[in-house]
């Protein structure tokens, strides 16, 4: 509970960072936020549920929908907390971090999704809207893999602290669990140190064929990570390769934590993952050992929980533009003087 | 073999011998020459592979120092969270064009990787624990990169600041584009083997194109220059498609093998001279043999003629026109023999002709003498009876009428016997032409046997015959050959008073026709065999030596042959040789 109460007092300070600047101007109407996203929504008609665009739906209503491209919201005069201060905003899909990251500097976006390496761009006004670890990055293992060996070897082989420190800059938290520390209390439980020494006794026991491994990835931003991993595997003593294409036999993922009861959330990690559903259990006690059952085949190999991260340039005000959970409350945002 | 013949086949061997012996020649002066350029060549290409090794390495040496002595690294170096700068390598790496390039602590940690980021934090030993490669500038290294091990031109470079120092490792591959940069002569390549795996492999031999489709034929030589590190030439391939590589080892910072430079040159020009200059001298050493031979025929000819001449005249002698002369066309060797044989010719001619008078004069003192015996016998009682019928007028003439009577019948008779013998000589002397027909002499053997039946019985001689029946006909006078088989039948009849055995035998040989008459009587000594069938010769008490002489007369008329074979006691045989012209 230790953990949890340090990434609460972590949100709290990150909302609190933010306090003066909202008090150093005064909220006026108009303008258009432009936000840039990695996600592509290809549906006909825009997104009613989950997180980002669909939170827009009480202040702001569609005005413009080109599925997987761009998505025009405008203000809502009959809003139930009233209208909000920006007259629209503009959504652009299908960038990448490094796309968002190169029309942020220019100043051709408003609020982008950032990376590890964004957070030192806090600076010059800029803010960095940071909600708790809510998506999990983990290891799903495919049912080619059917030696449970190589599985458990795989998920001792990972260096999680180095993955950590070095490509997520320290974002988020190392874990072994399906649930944040912050949701279930219980997550530091689970072990999520490497040894190699077992790995590599393990993966001796299992057969030659077992050995070689694919591992892909659903974002290229996990690329990295990827690669890292198969490194850290081949310490061990399995053939890993990280590939972007065809079917691999395990696959990094990264999934949202939609709900923060417990009971709940574990279930939709659960069916998020393929994996069975959990026993109901009132207890937390009863979760946790629902939750040691799903991993117990080592099928998911938990990793990290990450935050959603956004950066908000300068003349964005009245932030911070996310609540804990990620979603977007832009309709206490305004736009401060023009655009560059 | 002719003399000709010889002398053309020995001018056309030594021919063939000179332009083959020049064709050795110039292939090997021309292989030497090929060789000696071909080595310049591959020493050029090795010197100018050497050069751009140094000059590739003297940049790589260069953009390391530069990166290690740039703020960027000693900012790095003292950068409290290493993490911070996990993305610079590929940064440095892209601005400097270098494949390879790490940022290492000086623990030997690496902080960034261009070529494999994910290997931040792994340690570098040999960075931190060896030294050696301060003092080599660029050097050989082995590289692991995610996909697969790389042979890579490094070098180091190192930032002090303060008590932390920071290791810049950075490098290029030596890849298929390394190779493509070395400009080469036409003919030659170079290919890389990438010494990097225990075990030969042929994935590791690369060319200027990448993968090199034939790498299995350098397995060998590869092999070789593992085992014993040191510059090897072998011959790869053949025919047009064979090229002489040399294999120069490439040892990195601890002196191992880390890479073979494999320089070729083809061999097809080479080849394909030395085949033009074989077809050359095929047609060459074919030419000069057909002149050589022309040459000869001419000089041989000259040489040859006046040779043959004199063996067509030898033969004409052989064959009894010793009147026969050559020539004599010249003062030289040739030219004494011509009359050196002409003077043979003139003496065998003359000792013939002195010959013939001895032999007519012995002839005509034998008819003499046999005319003179066999005309003394009836002389003889013609005398006795003239004598008896003039002492009877003389002295009983009263008996002169009976006398007379009995002397006249005497006289005739006597008379009678002188014509016989007269008419014996006459038909000697008139032997007429053979009228000649295909006679098949079995069944003329078979007839005289059974007409001499009786005869043989009477004188106890066993009559047997031993007939060829393949034997072919011949073409003759039926009469006469019949004359000669009785005249011989009744030689060996009188040979054998005692009885014994005749043997009548016919053989087919050679196309030609030979008839034995075989007895087993008392035989014949050689001077007899050489005189036997001499006119009025004879060794019996009886006859006028005629017969044998008839045959011969017969025999001779047919174009054929007779020889006899005896030694005293064990009888004789008569052989009859005719030419076998007309087909059973």
């Amino acid at each position: 509970m230790q953990r949890t109460y340090s990434h609460w007092s972590a949100a709290v300070s990150t909302l609190a960072l933010a306090l003066p600047l909202m008090a150093a101007t005064r909220p006026h109407y108009g303008g258009t936020l432009r936000v840039q996203v990695r996600e592509s929504v290809e549906t006909a008609d825009p997104p009613q549920s989950g997180r980002g665009m669909a939170d827009l739906g009480d202040a702001f209503t569609i005005s413009r929908w080109e599925a997987g491209r761009i998505a025009v919201y405008s203000a809502n005069e009959a809003a139930a907390g009233g209208r909000p201060y920006l007259d629209s905003i503009e959504v652009q899909m299908g960038r990448s971090l490094r796309e968002q990251s190169i029309d942020f500097e220019l100043g051709k976006a408003d609020v982008v999704e950032a990376g590890p390496n964004d957070s030192r761009r806090a600076a010059n006004g800029r803010k960095i809207w940071s909600s708790a670890p809510v998506r999990l990055i983990a290891l799903v293992v495919g049912p080619r893999v059917a030696d449970e060996r190589v599985r458990e070897a795989l998920a001792l082989a990972v260096d999680r602290s180095a993955i950590h420190a070095v490509l997520l800059q320290r974002q988020g938290e190392i874990t072994g669990a399906l649930l944040p520390q912050w949701i279930s209390g219980y997550a530091f439980l689970f072990p999520s140190a490497p040894d190699l020494s077992r790995a590599r006794s393990l993966v001796s026991a299992a057969g030659p064929a077992a050995r070689t491994l694919s591992l892909g990835y659903e974002d290229p931003a996990l690329r990295p990570i990827a690669e890292r991993i198969a490194l850290n595997a081949r310490d061990a003593g399995l053939a890993m390769t990280a590939t972007a294409s065809g079917s691999p036999d395990v696959m990094l993922v990264d999934r949202r934590i939609e709900f923060e009861e417990p009971p709940r959330a574990l279930a939709a990690v659960a069916a998020a993952l393929g994996l069975p559903e959990p026993a109901r259990a009132e207890t937390a006690e009863g979760l946790l050992a629902a939750e040691r059952g799903l991993l117990a085949g080592f099928r998911v190999i938990p990793l990290f929980h990450l935050p959603d991260v956004y950066a908000a340039g300068a003349r964005v005000k009245g932030g911070p533009g996310i609540t804990p959970l990620g979603a977007w409350r832009f309709g206490g945002l305004w736009l401060e003087g023009n655009r560059p | 073999m002719t003399l000709r013949t010889r002398l053309l086949l020995m001018f056309a061997v030594v021919v063939a011998a000179t332009v083959a012996s020049v064709e050795v020649l110039v292939a090997r002066t021309t292989r030497n020459a090929f060789e000696r350029l071909e080595n310049q060549r591959v020493e050029a290409l090795v010197a100018q592979f050497r050069q751009e090794f140094a000059r590739r390495g003297g940049a790589i040496a260069r953009s390391v120092n530069s990166i290690a002595a740039s703020d960027a690294a000693t900012n790095i170096a003292l950068a409290p969270d290493p993490a911070a700068n996990y993305g610079q390598a590929a940064a440095l790496a892209s601005a400097q064009g270098m494949d390879l390039l790490e940022l290492v602590a000086g623990d030997g940690t690496i902080i960034s990787s261009a070529e494999w980021p994910a290997r931040f934090g792994y340690k570098e030993d040999w960075l931190a624990g060896t030294t050696g490669w301060k003092s080599r500038g660029a050097f050989l290294r082995r590289e692991e990169l995610p996909d697969g091990v790389v042979l890579a031109l490094a070098a180091v470079g190192e930032t002090r600041a303060g008590d932390r120092s920071l290791y810049v490792a950075g490098g290029q591959r030596l890849d298929s584009a390394f190779l493509a940069s070395l400009v080469l002569p036409a003919g030659m390549r170079v290919l890389l083997y990438r010494n990097l795996e225990p075990r030969v492999s042929a994935g590791g031999l690369i060319g200027a194109q990448g993968a090199v489709p034939d790498a299995s034929d350098f397995l060998p030589l590869i092999e070789a220059v593992r085992a014993n590190p040191r510059e090897t030439t072998a011959t790869i391939g053949s025919g047009t498609a064979a090229e002489v590589f040399h294999a120069i080892p490439l040892s990195g910072s601890a002196d191992n093998v880390l890479g073979i430079l494999l320089v070729g040159s083809s061999r097809r020009e080479l080849v394909e001279l030395e085949a033009f200059l074989r077809y050359m001298s095929v047609v060459l050493a074919g030419g000069g043999i057909l002149l050589g031979i022309v040459l000869a025929w001419w000089a041989t000819a000259r040489v040859t003629r006046p040779v043959q001449a004199l063996a067509v005249s030898a033969g004409k002698v052989a064959a009894g026109n010793w009147d026969t002369t050559v020539e004599v066309a010249s003062k030289d060797e040739i030219g004494q023999l011509a009359a050196a044989f002409n003077r043979m010719t003139r003496e065998l001619a003359a000792q013939r002709e002195r010959l013939v008078q001895a032999e007519r004069v012995a002839a005509w003192r034998e008819l003499a003498r046999r005319l003179a015996h066999e005309l003394k016998n009836p002389l003889f009682p013609l005398q006795i009876t003239v004598e008896n019928m003039q002492r009877a007028r003389e002295q009983y003439p009263q008996q002169f009428d009976e006398v007379f009577r009995e002397g006249t019948a005497t006289l005739i008779a006597e008379l009678g016997n002188l014509k016989q013998i007269i008419a014996r000589f006459s038909d000697f002397a008139k032997m007429p032409a053979p009228e000649m027909q295909p006679v098949d002499l079995n069944q003329l053997v078979d007839e005289t046997v059974k007409l001499f039946e009786p005869q043989f019985a009477q004188a106890g001689i066993n009559g047997r015959t031993d007939l060829d029946p393949a034997l072919p006909r011949v073409s003759a006078d039926p009469e006469q050959m019949a004359r000669v088989l009785r005249n011989l039948v009744l030689n060996a009849i009188d040979a054998m008073p005692g009885g014994g055995q005749l043997t009548i035998r016919t053989r087919a040989e050679d196309g030609r026709v030979r008839l034995e008459v075989s007895d087993t009587g008392q035989g014949l000594t050689t001077e007899e065999c050489e005189r036997l069938f001499t006119p009025y010769y004879t060794t019996k008490t009886h006859g006028s030596g005629l017969g044998l002489a008839i045959v011969q007369s017969v025999i001779s008329d047919h174009r054929g042959r007779i020889s006899v074979e005896s030694q005293p006691g064990k009888g004789a045989t008569f052989r009859i040789e005719l030419a076998g012209e007309v087909s059973r």
